[in-house]
């Protein structure tokens, strides 16, 4: 009896040590896209994660899990060598024939749609939490953003913001409707100086000054390749726009500002700051 | 050494070349696999068990994944070495190309339009995988327009005159490269990351089902593209000669273009444009094997397999988990040795 006793603790310990791991099911988690690995780790999948995608920089944790290549080139065995038991992207990132190999191989894929919108991201929240049977959890999540959301300041005035994407002075693209910046920009309550046109443009100095925006927004990598503010002042019609003029150019991270993700708001929450400011 | 000897000997030389090759690209890969295992697993799939412990993922990933890629490469590598040889022959000119008659830009120009236009059209936008045959196919026949185009425009009275074929060549490459880079131009973000890797060329997402989609269209010509190999012969002494010699000419064109487009066009299809193989590889065995076809035209395809297998080992595990777009592998591997080539024919030359 005595040895009984002395024993159970030990004996519940192996218990309860083996339900968490049944709960867990042991995952091996690969995500290839930055938005559904904020959303596992906002959900706890921090520590199942054996890799992701080039796009995953956030949490800094990201930093240490193995590397995928970059989600538009992404081939099936690197992905497969990590042994995952779950697979999960957004359709638009990887191409079919991998997925096909995924498959193939028997390993789970989940493949989820991504929205821009704030519905589109209680979605995925949702779907990825369904995924891993952790629906509570990311209901949680959702009501704790519809929440947050209600405590931004809207914006005094609506300004025109244009939002210009660069790799160099060489590569430089504009932000037009149905991009996930267009529907950042709108949410932040301020107007898409670009509204013209679907999709990304090549930015022509002409557009520029007719579309003459308040604001310019850009990736802080975006505005480093350029080399900084004064670089982007060189490039032809941006110093005869309001925002040229005021030297008003404002820098977000770029997985933070276009993600859609479980900081969403904290995204909104800056973008309304540095619009106003 | 008699010339039949020597001949065996560089066949066997380059079909060893070929199996070790296929064996390393096999055993090498993100996802690790020792050669028992390999032997094991392959065993396996042939209904015999050997006492070697392996995983099923790992078989599975042998077997589904590494191993299609492999025989992809063989197959497509072999293809662009034997259109190569045979569109050198038809030209005459050692420095022709497969994209000298279109066959890689008509296929770049209907690839790059699907991946930039793909979003406008939604009929078959519910199936990913739909998008993807369709891609190969649409490609192959974007390949085949260029190229009848092409031999449209160089015929008279039923002859195809090889000279403006060559200017015919030149200007549908022009077009269909301005519309490509016009393509490029309205291509946002994502689609412009597409294009650019499937201009450089991947082997990646190969499944047996694309190995079976190809095979037909390059094991054709290699078949039927040695027994025209000695009238390639006669004609490499001019037209009106190889007609005098009872060859028919205007046959034969016709055969070599239709080979060189099948098996380059299959290839460019399911894998982009992998540049520099169709050039090199006959330009090299030529230096070894001299310049009769019946020899040339074989030990291409196997020089070819062999130059995109070691090219695709290496790009998928240089920078691994990344991979180097095959096409810029094949260019960096082939050009030194292009370049020693082309210095020892000069000193030839210079005695």
């Amino acid at each position: 009896m005595k040895a009984l006793s002395r024993a159970l603790p030990a004996m519940l310990l192996a218990c309860a040590l083996l339900i968490v791991n049944t709960a867990q099911a042991q995952k091996r988690i690969v995500s290839l896209n930055g938005t559904v690995t904020e959303i596992l780790c906002a959900l706890g999948f921090e520590k199942q994660l054996v890799g992701v995608d080039v796009t995953s920089t956030y949490p800094a944790s990201m930093q240490k899990v193995a590397k995928v290549g970059h989600n538009r080139n992404i081939t099936a065995e690197p992905v497969l060598a990590l042994q995952p038991d779950l697979v999960i992207t957004t359709s638009n990132h990887v191409s079919p024939a991998v997925l096909e190999q995924f498959k193939s191989v028997g390993v789970k894929t989940v493949v989820l749609t991504q929205e821009y919108s704030l519905e589109g991201t209680c979605t995925l929240i949702n779907q990825v939490a369904a995924a891993l049977n952790v629906a509570a959890k990311g209901a949680a999540l959702c009501k704790q953003l519809e929440t947050d959301r209600q405590g931004i300041k809207a914006l005094s005035r609506p300004k025109k913001v244009l939002f210009i994407y660069a790799r160099g002075a060489g590569t430089m693209m504009v932000a037009g409707k149905e991009t996930s910046l267009d529907k950042m920009i709108t949410l932040a309550g301020a107007k898409n100086a670009a509204d013209g046109f679907k999709d990304f443009k090549p930015l022509t100095a002409e557009a520029l000054v007719a579309a003459n925006p308040d604001v310019i927004l850009m990736f802080d990598t975006g505005l480093e390749s350029m080399g900084g503010v004064n670089g982007l002042l060189k490039v032809q019609g941006v110093a005869q726009t309001t925002a040229g003029k005021e030297k008003k150019v404002i820098v977000m991270d770029g997985q933070l500002l276009t993600g859609f993700g479980p900081r969403i708001v904290q995204a909104l929450r800056e973008l309304t700051q540095k619009i106003e400011g | 050494m008699n010339k039949g000897m020597k001949r065996a000997g560089i066949v066997t030389v380059l079909v060893g070349m070929l199996i070790a090759a296929v064996v390393f690209s096999t055993g090498i890969g993100a996802m690790p696999i020792s050669p028992m295992q390999v032997i094991a697993i392959l065993l396996a799939k042939t209904g015999i068990r050997v006492p070697v412990a392996y995983e099923e993922g790992t078989a599975a990933v042998l077997w589904m994944i590494r191993l299609p890629r492999v025989v992809l490469g063989v197959i497509i590598g072999a293809g662009l070495g034997i259109a190569g040889a045979a569109l050198q022959g038809l030209f005459r000119n050692p420095l022709a190309d497969p994209g000298l008659i279109g066959v890689s830009a008509g296929a770049s120009l209907t690839a790059v339009m699907l991946i930039v236009l793909q979003s406008s059209f939604s009929f078959f936008a519910d199936s990913p995988l739909l998008q993807y045959y369709l891609m190969n196919i649409v490609t192959f026949c974007g390949a085949v327009v260029a190229v009848l185009i092409v031999f449209r425009i160089s015929l008279r009275n039923g002859q195809a005159i090889m000279s403006t074929m060559l200017l015919a060549g030149i200007a549908i490459n022009a077009l269909c490269n301005a519309i490509t880079g016009l393509m490029t131009y309205v291509s946002t973000n994502e689609q412009l990351r597409s294009i650019i890797f499937w201009l450089m060329g991947s082997l990646g997402g190969a499944s047996w089902r694309t190995v079976l989609a190809v095979l037909p269209f390059v094991v054709l010509p290699l078949i039927f593209l040695p027994r025209i190999a000695y009238a390639l012969n006669v004609f490499a002494l001019g037209e009106r000669e190889a007609m005098h010699s009872g060859v028919k000419v205007s046959r034969l064109k016709t055969q070599l273009i239709i080979c060189a487009t099948m098996a380059v066009a299959a290839g460019v299809a399911v894998a982009g444009v992998i540049g520099f193989v169709g050039l090199v590889v006959p330009h090299i065995v030529r230096q070894v094997t001299g310049p009769d076809n019946r020899i040339l035209i074989p030990c291409s395809a196997l020089l070819g397999a062999v130059l995109l297998t070691v090219s695709d080992l290496l790009c998928r595990t240089i920078a691994a988990p990344a991979e180097i777009p095959v096409g810029i592998v094949t260019a960096i591997i082939g050009t030194p040795f292009f370049i020693w080539l082309i210095l020892k024919e000069k000193k030839s030359l210079a005695i």
